[in-house]
């Protein structure tokens, strides 16, 4: 079936955005409200693909990818952040916590779509 | 369909973000180095930005970064939260309220900014990277290096995508250099060891190589270096122009971004079979060559050969269009059914990006137009009755499209009532299709709504009841050279499945022999092919299940499923296939080669056979038929099958 | 089966060269030791014997393709259809290539022949309908059966044979 992707944000518009993007596209789609949300999703279900937020409240970004990457059952799966271009910094403290890919912050969702189809390789 | 409105959410969750910032500041002014509430500043200003910025509120996301600079110091320890940095980020906050409800005067925000005196916005230096390798030339071939950081694969980088993301950029020849690859004992099960040696040929930009690797630039070994031009000598084959038409064709491929030119159809077609045609020609000629020792002819005969597949590559992608432009015309569709209906219909559509040949896709429309008719009309239940049976109000429709091994796949899905058996047996009884009270099988019951002029429908409507029924769309389909089939679950809903070719042209298969008969598997299908042990043979005699590293796999004989009546080979090959959920065996005498199948339609009589999709002229002119995998994997999971019975 | 309902299939097409006024050219063949004809307007060629690929699980009627120039051809076997058994290999074996209107597009069938022999003009004041009774083939597999010499020549009925072949199902009367 469709590649099933775990979207991570605390920002609920952006999480209905993303989500309507992805859909729209044909993926099916779960939504996690921070860190904390992302990893018990992701434990429950294995996902195709997982899209975070970096700042997010009671577990950020970061955290999270740590913490997935630390669970031998997530390693491999390819988690894209979304960063703002000031993110220099997190992005590669993201990077260097397993990150597959990024997207900044603010896209289309024609840039969302091909960063995923890029991750996925289609 | 959809009522949600993303930019409605957004200025609810910008109002209660708005609010934490408030709150976080006004106690900021008790505690002003308190990290926690500094945190919260700033990751509500960070969101507010990087929202805003993604619903148009252009004018927030500006103000807001520069808010959120400020307090990135105070968050980095660079600066601290004074009063009266508090007091005027609270009326920056005011702000952003007033841009949030589009009524904010502009001078306000200046006043604001030049209060906090933020420098000038630095550029991202990643971005002033990709913004000069964009602007560096194509030339005419690069030789690429490259090694991926250890981590890749672990990390989730698809590296197999990676490498036919760099085909799909031009003629990409790849070796992988295994050199770097530690001993067995010293090797860590997900780290990525291989590096790449690439040719790449045609034009590309620098920058769309590093758009490639864009996520492992930082981190990964990458050479990238023009050939230079005594190389591309040392391999004539290599520059397929020459040199002074290099430059002009340069031009050429920067000119085509924005030039695109409209062939008829007609004549990509009339190529095609040209294409087809030396394809044929060409295998013969490597056969010859393979019988001389000629080295001369051999080289030359490689070379056609490297020619005729990338020219069949080429050919085989101007030809194929993604199907979202096809399944886009069906929105309005669906809403104008739901408007004529009166029923609540939501369409959800997946694997738009599946790529079918041009020609496959438009004569698609009509079937698929009536098919869907067919599933709001028919098959959706007005909104009450949904209700009384417990369902959601709102009907779905899916159209969803895939690829799976050579074919495309599409299906045209709803959750509504599902085919009454009952009538459907009434009324081919009163039309004369059955005797009353004869005893048919389910799916025999079901294939009568293909017969034509077969039509369920209750009551005619504008929509479905126009004497267009569903053998109209299977014998469309069947030109395709296609099928259809149907499921439907009374209650549930009625899932229709429309099998295509890919295109009508050429494919890479495996070419086998079963007896004496030649026969081709579409490599696209192939996942492994191993020799059949003989005591692995001896041990699955009887039952139709083998062992393959642990797991359990089907498999079918092609020696009894064709009859054959040759002694078998002693040392039987496996071939295992695969769709996308399930695999089986096919067990032949010999496995004869990879062979560019240029795929030829089967005479009429033998597409219900169900085990070929097509045949092929092999070099030595004879024919060879190409095996239907998905039907043969249906057949192999449902235990085996003799030849004959599906006519 | 259920009885479904005899599909009209486009055979009228094939009885345009009987209703058109004139003399019909036929190409005559024999297959089994009986002497077949069809119309010379739908004959594309005429070949030697080609290397057979059989199909697997194919009727009888239908169980083999050949290369003809680069198209793919499958080989109709009359006997199957008339209840002959086969005959011995022989040197005349041809194989008759016709093209024919099958439902929507026009296919190219080789009819096995053991011998062609010759292009002829039919009278077809010496043709009949077959006759109800005493034939020893299905009466649907003919068309006409016309006087010539002294010899009879049956014109088959090429889509109603084939008919089976096309997974149309066909009334048994």
């Amino acid at each position: 079936m469709s590649a099933s992707i775990l979207t991570v944000d605390d920002s609920a518009s952006l999480r209905m955005a993303i989500r309507i993007a992805l859909t729209g596209a044909g993926y099916a789609v779960t939504e996690a409200c921070d860190g904390i949300d992302g990893l018990v999703k992701a434990e429950q279900s294995r996902f195709d693909l997982i899209v975070t937020d970096l700042n997010m409240p009671n577990m950020d970004g970061l955290s999270m990818i740590r913490a997935l990457r630390a669970q031998p059952a997530q390693a491999g799966v390819p988690i894209i952040f979304l960063s703002t271009e000031s993110d220099a910094e997190a992005k590669a403290q993201a990077k260097a916590a397993g990150a597959t890919g990024w997207l900044v912050k603010p896209f289309q969702p024609e840039q969302l779509i091909r960063v995923v189809q890029k991750v996925l390789g289609r | 369909m959809s009522t949600e409105d993303p930019t409605g959410v957004f200025r609810a969750e910008a109002s209660e973000l708005l609010d934490q910032v408030e709150q976080a500041l006004l106690d900021l002014t008790q505690r002003p180095d308190d990290a926690a509430l500094i945190d919260s500043v700033f990751r509500g200003l960070h969101t507010l930005k990087g929202s805003g910025a993604m619903f148009g509120f252009d004018a927030l996301a500006a103000f807001t970064h520069q808010i959120e600079s400020v307090f990135d110091r105070v968050r980095k320890g660079h600066a601290r939260a004074t009063p009266e940095l508090v007091a005027t980020v609270l009326s920056a906050r005011d702000h952003m309220r007033a841009l949030v409800e589009g009524d904010a005067a502009p001078a306000a925000g200046e006043a604001i900014l030049a209060r906090l005196a933020t420098p000038a916005d630095v550029p991202d230096p990643a971005l002033v990277a990709s913004r000069h390798a964009a602007a560096s030339v194509a030339t005419g071939a690069w030789r690429l290096s490259f090694r991926l950081p250890r981590q890749a694969l672990a990390h989730g980088t698809n590296a197999l995508a990676l490498l036919d993301e760099l085909r799909s950029l031009g003629d990409c020849t790849l070796v992988a250099r295994r050199e770097t690859i530690p001993p067995l004992d010293r090797l860590a099960e997900r780290d990525c060891y291989v590096g790449w040696e690439a040719l790449l040929r045609g034009n590309v930009p620098r920058a769309a190589i590093d758009e490639v690797f864009l996520f492992l630039l930082d981190d990964m070994e990458l050479s990238v270096a023009p050939l230079v031009p005594s190389e591309a000598g040392a391999r004539p084959a290599a520059v397929p122009v020459a040199p002074g038409a290099n430059g002009a064709a340069a031009r050429a491929a920067r000119g085509a971004q924005a030039e695109l030119v409209r062939v008829p159809a007609a004549r990509l077609d009339t190529l095609m079979d040209r294409v087809g045609e030396l394809v044929i020609a060409q295998s013969r000629l490597t056969e010859i060559a393979g019988d001389r020792h000629d080295l001369l002819l051999r080289s030359v005969a490689e070379e056609i050969e490297r020619l005729a597949a990338e020219l069949r590559d080429t050919m085989m992608v101007l030809r194929m269009v993604p199907v979202a432009s096809l399944f886009g015309r069906f929105r309005r569709l669906i809403h104008d059914l739901a408007r004529e209906t009166g029923k609540v219909i939501a369409l959800e559509t997946e694997g738009e990006a599946t790529e079918i040949d041009k020609t496959v896709g438009e004569r698609l429309f009509d079937p698929l137009v009536h098919t869907l008719r067919n599933a709001c009309d028919h098959g959706l239940e007005p909104a009450h009755e949904r209700l009384a049976a417990g369902k959601p109000a709102t009907g779905t429709v899916r159209l969803t499209a895939s690829q799976a091994g050579g074919a495309a796949i599409i299906t045209i899905s709803d959750d509504g009532r599902g085919i009454s058996r009952e009538r459907v047996r009434a009324k081919a009884e009163t039309s004369g299709l059955v005797a009353p009270g004869e005893t048919l099988a389910d799916a025999e019951l079901l294939a009568l709504i293909f017969h034509p002029g077969f039509s369920t429908a209750g009551a005619v409507t504008t929509l479905s009841g126009r004497g267009v029924g569903m053998d109209v769309v299977k014998r469309e389909i069947e030109r395709l050279r296609g099928t259809i089939e149907l499921a439907s679950v009374e209650g549930e809903g009625t899932t229709v499945t429309l099998r295509l070719p890919l295109t009508l042209a050429i494919i890479d298969g495996l070419l086998v022999r079963v007896g004496t008969g030649r026969y081709v598997i579409p490599l696209a299908a192939v996942e492994e092919c191993l020799e059949l042990s003989t005591e692995a043979d001896r041990r699955s005699v009887g039952r139709c299940l083998i062992t393959l590293r642990d797991r359990l796999v089907p498999f079918l004989r092609l020696r009894e499923l064709f009859a054959t009546d040759t002694a078998p080979d002693p040392h039987q090959k496996i071939v295992v296939v695969a769709n996308r959920r399930e695999r089986i065996g096919l067990v032949v005498d010999q496995i004869i080669g990879s062979h560019q199948t240029v795929v030829k339609a089967l005479p009429p009589f033998h597409l219900s056979l169900g085990t070929f999709s097509g045949a092929t002229i092999l070099g030595d002119g004879g024919v060879a038929l190409i095996l239907d995998v998905p039907r043969l994997i249906a057949r192999g999971q449902h235990g085996r099958g003799a030849m004959g019975e599906a006519a | 089966m259920s009885a479904i309902a005899p599909v009209a299939a486009e055979n009228d097409a094939a009885d345009l060269a009987w209703d058109s006024r004139g003399n019909p050219e036929v190409l005559t063949f024999a297959v089994g030791g009986e002497t077949f004809a069809v119309e010379a307007m739908l004959v594309r060629e005429i070949v030697d014997p080609l290397p057979e690929t059989r199909v697997p699980g194919a009727l009888p009627l239908v169980d083999a393709l050949v290369n003809v120039r680069g198209r793919i051809v499958p080989l109709v076997d009359l006997r199957a259809a008339f209840a002959m058994p086969p005959s011995a290999v022989t040197a005349d074996r041809r194989i008759v290539v016709v093209e024919l209107t099958l439902g929507v597009a026009a296919s190219l069938l080789g009819l096995r022949a053991d011998r062609a022999h010759e292009v002829v003009t039919l009278a077809e004041a010496s043709s009949e309908d077959p006759p109800a009774l005493g034939m020893r083939w299905p009466q649907a597999h003919v068309r006409r059966l016309v006087r010539w010499r002294d010899d009879v020549i049956v014109l088959p009925d090429l889509a109603a044979i084939l008919a089976p072949a096309l997974g149309v199902a066909v009334a048994t009367d």
